[in-house]
């Protein structure tokens, strides 16, 4: 458990792109909850979307067996979210820069990049397994 | 998500609406694949409208490029209605503004379609 401050809240969902649809319902109502303005609340959304799908499509290749872990750390000012998965991990530099010209009419690799774009911060772990998500309320949300 | 097919003076409208992410992309591409098989060389329009679309994830952006180079290898061309939500934005950040011609209003979009081809 947490401090008072923060409040944890885990799920693991079996690796069906299907999972998807509960994970936006989810990091919605937690984004509502949190008063996220509608602005924020969709690019957040987006960012856990695509590291859920990430989770399920390229880490666990969508093998039924394997589940991917979501924790979303709600504190009063930011919230934190973890994600895990049970594949074989990726390198961040190896994944392609999808603003070169020559990728831009690719039809994929952009997720990463989406990530990035919409949260504070993104990190990832040494084996590629684990990416951690921040977004903090704007200056106008907080109480 | 939900995708309505309407014709008008040539242009095949896609309305669609909701949240495109998970599996949507994929429905979404065969639904625009098969629109372009039906048309005819060189009079491939599509529209795609984006009214109704409050969220689209990188898939179904990808989907969306993957669709204008389909259609312009028929010869023919894609364009947006009323894209909002968070698409705008997308596609601004993935630097596909001069990619995509974007519009506000349905006739505007239909008539650009002739005058591209003419």
């Amino acid at each position: 458990m947490g401090s008072t401050t923060e409040q944890i809240i885990r799920l693991d969902l079996p690796s069906s792109i299907q999972q998807v649809y509960l994970l936006d319902t989810i990091i919605l109502e937690i984004l509502k909850e949190m008063d996220f303005d509608e602005e924020t609340s969709e690019l957040v959304s987006l960012a856990v979307i695509e590291a859920g799908t990430n989770a399920i499509k390229h880490g666990n290749k969508e093998d039924w067996s394997k589940h991917a872990h979501f924790e979303f750390i709600v504190h009063p000012d930011k919230l934190t979210v973890v994600v895990q998965d049970e594949g074989k991990g990726f390198e961040r530099e190896e994944v392609a820069d999808p603003l070169d010209p020559a990728n831009l009419l690719k039809s994929s690799g952009r997720g990463l990049f989406l990530m990035e774009a919409c949260m504070d911060s993104v990190t990832y772990n040494k084996s590629g397994t684990i990416v951690t998500m921040v977004k903090h309320k704007p200056l106008s949300d907080k109480q | 998500m939900t995708v309505d097919i309407r014709k008008q003076e040539g242009v095949t409208i896609l309305d669609i609406e909701g949240r495109i992410i998970g599996s949507d992309s994929l429905a979404l591409k065969n639904i625009i694949d098969e629109q372009v098989d039906d048309a005819k060389e060189g009079n491939a329009n599509i529209l795609l409208n984006l009214a109704d679309v409050r969220m689209v994830d990188s898939s179904g952006l990808g989907i969306i490029v993957a669709s204008y180079t389909a259609v312009r290898k028929k010869g023919g061309r894609i364009a947006l209605l009323q894209p909002g939500g968070n698409i705008r934005s997308l596609i601004v950040m993935a630097k596909l503004v001069t990619v995509f011609d974007r519009y506000e209003d349905e006739g505007e979009a239909i008539a650009s379609f002739y005058k591209s081809n003419n």
